[in-house]
């Protein structure tokens, strides 16, 4: 279902200074699969997820979903593609601090102009499987860090996209939390998603759910 | 119908898009507040002027096409009738109407009337003392001693304490003349009659003390336009010691005083358009980091730079656009209800003068416009362009 062929990525900071982010990587995942990326900061796991969700573009190589190749997407492209195909959780939420909790959730919908029913039903449906209904006119920035996640989680699941990409889903959250999110990627991967975290938590790294860790470690894919 | 103007209008966009106007609710506020004053100064400044120009055109096409003054000592003195006859004699003159008129200062609230001398049985110079000699008879106003006054002289008068339905003119001679107030001028236009009284010839020869074999001036109407110049070259030939005034100089100089009003107005103007391409230059340099991961979030959740731009549209076009109309709203008030305190003084103060003075309503589709593309398109494109520029960026960086 993706797979990662030959893949560098390189960053300009400026004319003589450049980061080498990701090293001529090869990866392959099939659908269904619980992926876990695991390495320490600065390692490239977050360029891997950006290059998956189309986010940014390769320098070198290729990035293939479903047969399309989605690093040479025109951005357009790659918007539709992301709205369809792509729910991120995002390491800080990455939320609209100052939009209500429904806000938030519906707004990767708001560009499809949806049927108003059906937007209200969809939103429904996530906030109670979320459990964040009793708080969906509260104001984000109000939320306690869990509470924040599980709103960053019903916004990635709204549209009911196929691949769910979690970027350190736990690096703000105590253990019990943590936990608690790792319940949800269980539930999510019983209705057959794809799932990718990168996290160096080590709560991840024997979940028999998992199907596969891979160590990232300077750009480069270690095992 | 309604299915298909919702899919075209998308609604959840401009709800975003009001959401995110009331979350910045200082900033968009203080933003409205300046857009509306510069709208206001803006709007304000071209009904003003508009107002001013119709009034001084309409004055303009009421004057004479050629005025006779006799000059003596270089000041300006009265006429002999007598010149009236030779005058109709200048092929090409149409008609030749002395008249008798001035100014009565009234000191009690220092303003200026003009007094203006009919005579039933001879041809008026204006198309509104025709109409006027047909409603009222002129000889019974002479004969009761009475006079028809502008609105203006009757409001001056009352200020000034005379209640009555009299007024005591002081003569040359510093003996007093009653005259009976027998109605209120009908307006044509406010600048030509608000001041104005109308009287007998009699009455006025008797208060102004013109004997009667003088008047104030001649008024000459001739046929053809295009002739006035050889006609007045013909009458300076006959009576070199007269002034002769045509209806293109005090254009001209009625024109000089306009332009130099509005040659202030022009400054103030300037000024507006000055702050307003401050704030937008300052505006379309740049996005604040918190806007820029806005956009750089909205677009990782699978919004296309379209999506982006549309709602910083909305955005935008509702907060000028309100502002625009706020603006229109007010100089509308401040001109036509109000009568533009402060501002009308810079056009009207040369009339100190004169009666109280009353900017006309005119409508102009084209200041509105004017206005319109002056403001509401060049603040969207101000916020639109850094939008532009953010939302073209990969997401990725964007929320960086």
């Amino acid at each position: 279902m993706i797979k990662i062929k030959n893949v560098s990525k390189i960053y300009t900071i400026n004319k003589n200074n450049t980061v080498t982010a990701l090293n001529n990587i090869d990866l392959n995942f099939k659908e269904g699969e619980l992926i876990v990326l695991k390495g320490a900061s600065g390692s490239g796991k977050s360029t891997i997820l950006s290059l998956i969700a189309a986010l940014s573009k390769p320098t070198t190589g290729e990035v293939i979903v479903d047969d399309k190749r989605i690093s040479k997407l025109p951005d357009r492209f790659a918007s539709l593609y992301r709205r369809e195909n792509i729910g991120f959780i995002f390491q800080k939420y990455n939320l609209i601090p100052t939009l209500s909790v429904q806000k938030n959730i519906l707004l990767p919908l708001v560009p499809s102009n949806p049927d108003e029913q059906e937007a209200q039903k969809k939103l429904e449906i996530v906030m109670k499987k979320f459990n964040i209904s009793h708080k969906k006119d509260a104001i984000v920035r109000n939320l306690s860090g869990g509470e924040q996640q599980r709103v960053a989680i019903a916004r990635a699941h709204i549209n009911d996209p196929k691949i769910i990409i979690a970027d350190e889903p736990t690096a703000n959250l105590d253990e019990k939390l943590s936990i608690h999110f790792i319940e949800i990627l269980k539930e999510l991967k019983s209705t057959n998603k794809t799932i990718i975290v990168a996290t160096h938590d080590p709560l991840f790294f024997d979940l028999d759910f998992v199907d596969k860790v891979i160590e990232v470690y300077n750009g480069n894919i270690v095992s | 119908m309604i299915n298909k103007l919702k899919q075209a209008i998308n609604l959840y966009l401009i709800q975003y898009a009001i959401d995110a106007i009331l979350r910045s609710k200082s900033k968009s506020l203080f933003i409205t507040i300046i857009f509306t004053f510069l709208t206001f100064l803006l709007t304000s400044i071209f009904f003003i002027t508009n107002s001013v120009k119709h009034e001084l055109n309409t004055t303009v096409d009421a004057l004479p096409q050629i005025t006779v003054q006799k000059i003596k000592a270089g000041r300006h003195y009265d006429i002999d009738i007598s010149i009236v006859d030779e005058i109709l004699e200048i092929t090409g003159v149409e008609d030749a109407i002395a008249r008798v008129w001035g100014y009565y200062y009234f000191e009690n609230i220092g303003v200026n009337f003009t007094i203006v001398g009919i005579n039933q049985y001879e041809k008026q110079y204006k198309d509104s003392f025709e109409k006027l000699i047909q409603k009222v008879d002129i000889d019974e106003l002479n004969e009761n001693s009475s006079m028809i006054v502008g609105h203006g002289v009757k409001q001056a008068m009352e200020k000034g304490y005379y209640l009555q339905n009299y007024f005591n003119f002081i003569k040359p001679d510093g003996s007093l003349k009653k005259v009976n107030i027998a109605g209120v001028f009908d307006a044509q236009t406010q600048l030509e009659s608000n001041d104005m009284i109308i009287i007998s010839q009699e009455q006025a020869r008797d208060i102004f003390d013109i004997s009667e074999d003088m008047a104030t001036d001649i008024v000459i109407k001739v046929a053809n336009p295009q002739e006035i110049d050889t006609i007045v070259s013909k009458i300076k030939l006959q009576y070199p010691d007269t002034r002769i005034i045509t209806k293109n100089d005090l254009k001209v100089s009625y024109q000089n005083i306009f332009d130099y009003k509005s040659g202030i107005f022009l400054a103030i103007f300037i000024i507006s358009l000055f702050t307003f391409f401050m704030i937008i230059y300052d505006k379309s340099s740049g996005l604040t980091s918190e806007e820029k991961k806005e956009i750089g979030i909205l677009k990782a959740i699978g919004w296309t730079v379209d999506d982006v731009l549309k709602e910083k549209f909305y955005e935008s076009f509702i907060i000028s656009f309100i502002s625009y109309l706020i603006g229109i709203i007010f100089a509308f008030i401040f001109v036509y209800l109000l009568q533009a305190p402060l501002l009308r003084d810079i056009f009207v103060g040369y009339s100190q003068l004169k009666t109280t003075f009353e900017l006309p309503f005119v409508f102009d589709f084209q200041t509105l416009f004017l206005v319109f593309f002056l403001s509401v398109p060049i603040y969207i494109a101000a916020t639109i362009i850094p939008s532009w520029k953010t939302a073209t960026l990969e997401a990725d960086e964007a929320i960086r």
